[in-house]
């Protein structure tokens, strides 16, 4: 079994496992590459942050991971097994809103404690546990639409941890929030990891939120979207958002922009070019 | 406090106007329904039409007040109820079932709903005698009936509420590895209310015409039955203490239901 070669090949700590993925979508305009061999590693307790231009292909792989979408090459293994549909030990965070209208805070992040079958006494008072956590004690009773986005935010996330994955998988959480919204919840999202020991794996577009949280920052190329380089960010920890005014913290935002900006300008001329087409 | 409470759910429920008594509009609305009944007198006092064709307010009120202690009109108006209501929930249970199906399937939506999309604006009435034929001439006719003339609102508004559901939360509900029934019953269902709400005040509409209309064609019990006996009897002042009557049923039914979808409109704002 070649796939099975391949996966031990890593070394054994490493919880999650990506391997030669290649996802392709029919268009109208023929096939469209989104994620083009990309592989990578993440180890027990890691915080690893993959970062690219927008449309390079990181929600796809976000979804493959997932085990949401199927019909790619490659291998998904988390811890040693191979995912095939949403594995119980990976947790999703999505980047659009997600949030359940209907139900409080409470009910959306008991959520999959109900699917796993949990009575609701005991569910209650693990959800409120993973309320505390994101800081939204004393919202317990409100609906998504009475909260503001960052809390809805943290409401997902929350709901979330409350499955208790293994590994926390986070599409650009906080994609639609302002900076300062965005810095306060890195913090949060560092101290919760910090506590439970999390191994998370966050895709963003954001590079300051990358080295904010990250151990290891995988840039990606644009379309087709590839593995462009692997960055260590050794910077200390436990970390806060102080840290972004640090003079080693803006080496590596360096770093990783001058990488990011022949991806990200490629990116344009590649949509320009498509409306100047799509006009004539 | 004072800036958290123009966002509570009270408070967004009470600023939908001025009170009911200072508005205007409540005003008009009862100097419409006094001039109706102005205009209806003076035509029944001027005697220009036939006999009692235009009964006087008089006479439709001692009818009505026979009507309503009348314990016979109350089991036929529990018959026709319970025709409705039993048609309401086959029609709609098939109905939501049907609609969840074409909405989830591309295949299923695209080859049937056309179907839907023609048949449900035509009259139902002309499959009575097919309904007849199949249950009957006892009410198992009538909730056929009523079935049928829901079952179609209630399946579209099914299906566009389906295909309307935020796609993220699929994805959320998959995330958490939810069985299918976990996924139609704590997400396609509440996710899909108020369409389906709006489906249901359709189709209870539809049912209650369906039944009513099957009872006047053939049948020896029900409103629709007596209605019909008394138009037949030429029994005006009766006829009419009836049609307020049902008139009154369908506002009220209507505006429950209406309630529960407003209700949830404001809960999920
Ligand atoms: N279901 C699909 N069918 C066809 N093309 C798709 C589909 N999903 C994604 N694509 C295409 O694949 C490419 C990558 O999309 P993807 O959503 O993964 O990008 P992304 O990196 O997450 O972008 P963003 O940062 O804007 O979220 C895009 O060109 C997109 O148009
Ligand atoms: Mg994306």
């Amino acid at each position: 079994m070649a796939t099975n070669a391949a996966a031990t090949t890593h070394a054994s700590n490493d919880i999650l496992v990506v391997d030669d993925i290649v996802k392709s979508f029919n268009t109208a305009d023929g096939s469209l590459t989104a994620v083009d061999h990309v592989s990578l590693s993440v180890k027990q307790g890691e915080f690893m942050a993959v970062i690219g231009p927008s449309g390079c292909g990181k929600s796809t792989l976000f979804n493959v991971i997932g085990g949401l979408v199927d019909g790619y090459e490659g291998n998904v293994t988390v811890g040693g097994e191979r995912v095939n549909g949403p594995h119980p030990s990976i947790g999703m965070v999505f980047q659009e809103e997600s949030t359940f209208p209907w139900r409080t805070v409470t009910d959306n992040v008991a959520f999959p404690l109900e699917i796993a079958g949990m009575d609701k006494a005991q569910r209650y008072e693990r959800a409120r546990h993973f309320i505390a956590l994101v800081g939204l004690d004393g919202f317990e009773n409100r609906y998504p639409a009475e909260l503001s986005g960052g809390m809805r935010q943290r409401v997902a996330i929350a709901r979330t941890l409350a499955s208790e994955p293994k590994i926390l998988l986070m599409d650009e959480p906080f994609g639609a929030l302002d900076e300062q919204t965005r810095l306060l919840l890195g913090d949060k999202v560092l101290q919760i990891q910090h506590q439970l020991k999390q191994t998370c794996l966050l895709i963003t577009h954001n590079i300051t939120e990358a080295v904010q949280l990250a151990d290891r920052v995988l840039v990606m190329t644009y379309r087709p979207g590839k593995v462009k380089r692997i960055v260590d960010i050794n910077l200390p920890r436990p970390r806060s958002s102080e840290i972004v005014s640090s003079e080693a913290f803006g080496r590596y935002v360096a770093q990783i922009w001058s990488d990011l900006r022949e991806e990200a300008s490629r990116g344009m001329r590649d949509e320009e070019q498509q409306r100047a087409g799509a006009h004539s | 406090m004072a800036e958290t409470g123009n966002l509570s759910v009270p408070a967004a429920r009470r600023s939908n106007g001025p009170g009911l008594w200072s508005n205007p509009v409540t005003w008009l609305r009862i100097a419409i329904i006094v001039g109706i009944l102005a205009i209806w007198e003076a035509t029944a006092a001027s005697g220009l039409l036939y006999r009692d064709v235009v009964p006087s307010l008089l006479a439709i009120g001692r009818a009505l007040a026979k009507l309503l202690s009348n314990p016979e009109y109350y089991w036929h108006l529990s018959v026709t109820a319970g025709e409705v209501g039993t048609g309401l929930v086959i029609g709609g249970l098939l109905g939501l079932t049907v609609g969840i199906a074409f909405g989830a399937s591309k295949l299923l939506g695209k080859s049937f709903e056309p179907y839907l999309y023609y048949l449900g604006p035509t009259p139902k009435i002309i499959f009575f005698p097919i309904m007849i034929m199949w249950f009957g001439v006892g009410p198992g006719s009538k909730v056929a009936m009523g079935a049928i003339s829901c079952f179609f609102p209630i399946a579209l508004s099914a299906a566009a509420g389906m295909r309307q559901i935020d796609e993220v939360l699929i994805r959320v509900g998959r995330s958490f590895r939810a069985s299918t029934s976990q996924m139609v019953m704590k997400i396609y269902l509440p996710a899909m209310r108020l369409p389906v709400v709006n489906g249901v005040r359709l189709g209870l509409g539809v049912a209650i015409i369906g039944t009513l209309l099957a009872e006047t064609k053939l049948s020896n019990r029900g409103i629709g039955y007596l209605i019909i006996q008394a138009y037949s009897l030429f029994d005006m002042p009766s006829m009419y203490a009836m049609l307020i009557v049902l008139f009154i049923i369908a506002i009220g039914a209507n505006a429950l239901v209406g309630r529960i979808g407003r209700f949830d409109a404001i809960k999920q704002k």
